[in-house]
């Protein structure tokens, strides 16, 4: 823009402030009720005008065409960091000295008072119809709140951003348009990858997927209808991330737009929580329950078994009965006994504890070593002594008052694996007889030890006393 | 006779005189299903606890019929049930878990939940050997 000529021609010794290159009365009028300051200076950075504004913003009023007061009406400027700038060196010289404008510079006044602001600050050259430098305008306004604020805004972002870094929470944020705008290091750790800002959209996820398995397009991900339909999800919604190296994160969602002041939509934050831990317990809880079922199912046949084999025979109803109730009572004393280690293992010298203290410590003698049985071993093997011990209180050792038992076991070692003896010997009873048919006793031995336990049973019809050695092998659950 | 003894004794009927494998991991219910079908006439009942036991009694003495318990102390049947189906023998399996434990490729055979009566049994089993 150049000036007119009336303008930028130097009018007689203004009287003071008012007087501004000598403009009409209108004209010094406007330029006072500026809210800027604006001031003139010559070639030589002589002031030669001022408007209200700028005395003001200086806190004071200079002297018009003085040399020893160039450039600059006030006290003292700065630069940003605080910084003294020489008079000399002041955006008012440098424009006179190169004849380039200076646009938009800030830079720090100081007032006689010694307070200080921020000054924005644009002058233009003036020139003469040949384009000699013959002075310039300066036009400058405190814009101190304005700093403020930006540091404010500054500040508050980074404070948000620091809170959400710091969340151990996949978080993200993105416009209007569902970009990526902001995410954390616990979204990089979930997604297992480092989302494109400005690109990726909709979701920081490698691939999602409903948790049926069916691919869920990020353009239909609950974000992108939290944004498109402008209203939070608040969970609910269960999704499958995948990452980059295949691995799987069930997790939920919760997309929340975000408003500006006028209610429009300028983008949305998204949480998404890891339920991985959850669906792992559900997984557990559900086998557990699989598996109790799957146990309270078998133990009934197990019970409908043993009422049905104690019917079997031609005793008469009491002692069936009896028989029935002495079966399902050990089968219960096993139970016991896994029961009191969560159903993983039982201890041999408590089941057999269980089975023959009734007979007294004076008639049984016991001798082994802790042994610690698999459930798979621990229920059959209880189910074939306590038969052993019924037999002997029947008809052998423990039928008399004089008989005696001397149960023993120990673990042998044979060709590196591991096997269990037990020897079960009667004495001092009735003479034995060999049996005229097979019980359900003899039948459970035979394929309790023989087949579901993959050992041997071997049955000596001494007639000073039955003996018994049963011979299991023992497996990695045994200790 | 009633009508439920007809029922009941037409599968037993069907299942008279066959020789029958049972592969069951727990002695004493493998003692309720050997009985059961000996009662109704199966002649010759064999019995495996375990996958690897059970494979070599198929190849030594092939059943017309099999029972088969889905987990053997862990170790699931369905290397017998592929066997059995190759062969052309018919079985089905009992189970303590409910259906929906059983894999997809074999929930269309008939499967006898436990405990079960023994007219459930033979007219699962009866209805396998008359396919």
């Amino acid at each position: 823009m150049t000036m007119p000529r009336s303008i930028a021609t130097p009018a007689p010794a203004p009287a003071g402030p008012d007087a501004f290159f000598g403009a009409a009365p209108a004209a010094q009028a406007l330029l006072d009720l500026l809210p800027v300051g604006i001031y003139t200076c010559d070639r030589d950075g002589r002031i030669e005008s001022f408007n209200r504004r700028a005395a003001a913003l200086w806190g004071r009023e200079p002297k018009l065409r003085d040399p020893a007061e160039l450039f600059c009406g006030s006290h003292q400027i700065y630069r940003l960091d605080g910084v003294a700038v020489p008079r000399a060196e002041i955006p008012m010289a440098e424009v006179l000295r190169t004849g380039i404008a200076a646009a938009d510079v800030e830079a720090i006044v100081e007032r006689p008072d010694g307070a200080r602001f921020v000054a924005l600050v644009n002058i233009t050259p003036l020139r003469d119809a040949d384009g000699n430098v013959i002075g310039a305008v300066n036009c400058f306004q405190d814009i101190t709140e304005q700093k403020q604020a930006q540091d404010m805004l500054r500040q508050a972002e980074r404070h948000w951003r620091e809170l959400l870094e710091a969340m151990p929470v996949a978080i993200y944020t993105t416009d209007a348009e569902g970009r990526i705008t902001f995410y954390n290091q616990a979204a990089v750790a979930m997604s297992g990858r480092r989302p494109e800002l400005g690109t990726d959209q909709w979701c920081v996820t490698w691939k999602l997927y409903w948790p049926d398995g069916r691919s869920l397009p990020h353009d239909q991900c609950p974000m992108a209808i939290a944004l498109t339909q402008g209203r939070p999800i608040n969970g609910g919604v269960e999704a499958v991330a995948e990452r980059p190296d295949g691995t799987r994160i069930p997790f939920i969602p919760y997309p929340t737009p975000l408003r500006d002041a006028a209610g429009k939509v300028t983008g949305a934050i998204n949480m998404l929580v890891d339920i991985s831990d959850r669906k792992r317990a559900e997984a557990r809880q559900k086998s557990l329950l699989d598996e109790l079922n799957h146990r309270v199912k078998n133990t009934l046949a197990t019970v409908q078994s043993l009422a049905a084999q104690t019917m079997r025979g031609d005793r008469d109803r009491d002692e069936q009965r009896e028989a029935f109730e002495e079966r399902l009572l050990a089968l219960s004393r096993v139970h016991n006994q896994l029961a009191r280690e969560q159903w993983e293992s039982a201890d041999l010298g408590r089941i057999v504890h269980d089975i023959v203290a009734p007979f007294g410590q004076e008639r049984v003698s016991v001798d082994g070593a802790s042994t610690k049985l698999a459930s798979v071993a621990a229920l059959p093997l209880a189910m074939v002594l306590h038969e052993l011990a019924t037999n002997a209180a029947k008809f052998g050792a423990l039928s008399a008052p004089e008989g005696r038992l001397a149960l023993g076991w120990k673990i042998e070692r044979v060709n590196g694996a591991r096997r269990l003896r037990i020897d079960w010997r009667e004495s001092g009873g009735p003479e034995v007889q060999p049996p005229v048919y097979r019980g359900f006793g003899s039948r459970l031995l035979e394929r309790s030890v023989g087949q579901e336990l993959r050992g041997s049973a071997q049955l000596d019809f001494d007639p000073a006393g039955l003996r018994c050695r049963l011979e299991i092998p023992l497996h990695a659950a045994d200790a | 006779m009633t009508a439920a003894a007809v029922t009941a004794a037409e599968p037993g009927r069907r299942l008279a005189g066959l020789t029958v494998l049972i592969v069951e991991d727990e002695s004493i219910i493998s003692f309720l299903v050997e009985d059961m079908l000996k009662d109704i006439g199966c002649t010759t009942v064999l019995h495996a606890s375990g996958v690897a036991e059970a494979l070599a009694l198929l190849a030594a003495q092939p059943p017309d019929a099999a029972v088969l318990d889905v987990n053997l102390a862990g170790e699931m049947v369905f290397p017998v049930a592929e066997r059995l189906q190759a062969s052309g023998i018919p079985f089905i399996f009992t189970t303590g878990y409910g259906l929906k434990g059983m894999p997809p490729n074999w929930a269309l055979l008939p499967v006898v939940q436990k405990p079960f009566k023994r007219e459930t049994l033979t007219a699962a089993l009866a209805s396998a050997v008359g396919r």
